[in-house]
């Protein structure tokens, strides 16, 4: 089967750690000010005595059906051969319709290259050298898992057999690549 | 406001005021240029000073509003890569085409409608106005296709913002049919009511514009029924808030309402109230553009 990259989020192991989004900025040189990942806090949730919060990711959702793909006027956000959704900054105008199209707000204008930028899974620094994304390599919980869905002794199938994944705004039909584990987490 | 991440909202919106003005004057320069063709195609009278006036005002509009487009590009001298590199699924994309069209036509027809004008008197300027009246037979063909591009410009700003699928304002589809956006046409009406306004300021006292005001009446009436049901369609809480003030008084109030009751009151009382019945008009189609934009974004 061909290889299906997808990350795993387990959000009750989030410590809120910041690690990845710090991780992110040094590995991929986000200016200042903004970011491809980070993990906010949702919360507190519910009436006292019976509250509680937990993190959230914020990322790219590397969509199957991306909107940003489908809007951009120059096809600077493309699917690369292994289907993952992927800004060519030479291309980009910086129009912002992908900004406007993303439903998850996952992009910015680069303030330094003024191209439209996201999250990347660290493609070319670091996937397609055969290492995990900065983020998931450096979270602390055990959080954030990667690999090929598709294969079954990888990690991230392995998790998802065990539990159940959804997918952000899953109405919307994107068939997003991110998937989130919320159990044992009150939403 | 998130306890880590704190951000002003202002950095969420992807388009701002220079997108609403470009979507205004691409209205009013589509409309403008229709009020002209039409009436040099159609009308026996033929007035000149207004074919002039629709004639100048559309490719003014367009070029103005697509230097703001350009201005708006974070990275404003790559925007010839738009023509360049294609995707044929981007409404943007298609768009370029059209609205390049349109701005070819309605520099041409302007020129034409210039050197008509122009040829006869001596001084500066009058060499090129007869050399582009060799060409005066384009004339009427110029102005059918471009009524074609008019059109297809103004409606066009409504696909652009319409083929953003999970904006619940702006997707809206014109009364459940899945391929026509809600938008198309609610800004073609109010772009085809500004751009016939913005025309009728340059008419001549003597010029016959009744008919004219009895077609801005029937567009503003239609487009307070598209806005009714707009209102009714989509969540309340697009009209909330600082977009409240925008709406019912920019939009509503000063944009349909008083033109629509004095535009009536001077068709009873033969009285003219023309510049500020259309003067609301164009700065009500503005206000709805800012609304459209600004509110499908903060909520």
């Amino acid at each position: 089967m061909a290889k299906h990259y997808g990350m795993v989020i387990q959000i009750a192991k989030c410590i809120g750690c910041q690690a990845c989004t710090v991780a992110c900025k040094f590995q991929n040189k986000v200016p200042e000010g903004q970011y491809r990942t980070m993990s906010p806090a949702v919360g507190p949730i519910g009436t006292y005595p019976n509250v509680s919060m937990h993190f959230g990711k914020e990322a790219c959702q590397m969509c199957q059906n991306a909107l940003c793909v489908d809007v951009c006027p120059t096809k600077a956000s493309h699917y690369d051969e292994n289907g993952l959704v992927m800004v060519d900054a030479d291309k980009c105008v910086g129009c912002r319709y992908c900004l406007a199209a993303c439903p998850y707000d996952a992009r910015f204008i680069n303030k330094e290259t003024g191209a439209a930028d996201k999250y990347t899974f660290c493609f070319e620094e670091r996937l397609s050298k055969g290492l995990q994304p900065a983020c998931v390599s450096t979270c602390l919980g055990g959080s954030l898992s990667f690999g090929d869905v598709n294969d079954p002794n990888s990690d991230v199938a392995k998790i998802l057999g065990k539990s159940k994944a959804e997918f952000r705004l899953s109405e919307l039909g994107t068939k997003p690549r991110i998937y989130y584990i919320y159990d044992g987490v009150v939403k | 406001m998130d306890i880590f991440w704190g951000m002003p909202a202002e950095e969420h919106l992807a388009w701002g005021g220079l997108i609403a003005l470009y979507l205004f004057l691409a209205g009013i320069s589509g409309g403008a240029f229709v009020t002209a063709s039409l009436t040099d195609l159609f009308s026996k009278k033929r007035s000149a000073k207004l074919i002039k006036t629709g004639a100048y005002i559309a490719p003014v509009a367009i070029i103005l509003g697509l230097g703001l487009l350009v201005l708006d590009l974070s990275k404003p001298f790559h925007f010839w890569k738009l023509l360049f590199y294609i995707n044929g699924n981007s409404v943007m994309s298609i768009g370029t085409f059209i609205i390049s069209i349109f701005v070819a036509l309605a520099f041409v027809y302007g020129l034409l409608i210039w050197a008509e004008s122009s040829s006869k008197s001596a001084g500066f300027g009058s060499k090129l106005a007869k050399f582009v009246s060799r060409f005066a037979a384009l004339r009427k063909p110029v102005a059918m296709l471009g009524t074609l591009f008019a059109f297809s410009t103004t409606t066009y700003t409504g696909f652009l913002l319409a083929a953003i699928t999970a904006n619940a304002l702006w997707s809206v589809s014109f009364f459940g049919l899945v391929s026509v956006p809600f938008l198309a046409v609610l800004f073609l009406v109010s772009g085809l009511s500004a751009g016939l306004a913005a025309t009728l300021l340059g008419a001549d006292r003597s010029d016959n514009v009744g008919t004219y005001k009895k077609i801005d009446t029937v567009l503003i009436v239609l487009e307070i029924i598209l806005l009714a049901v707009l209102y009714s369609t989509v969540n309340p809480l697009y009209f909330s808030g600082s977009m409240a003030v925008l709406f019912w008084v920019g939009v509503v109030a000063i944009g349909l309402l008083l033109p629509l009751i004095l535009s009536i009151y001077s068709l009873y009382r033969h009285s003219n109230l023309l510049i500020p019945v259309s003067g609301m008009v164009i700065i009500g189609g503005l206000c709805l553009r800012y609304f459209i934009v600004y509110s499908g974004q903060l909520y």
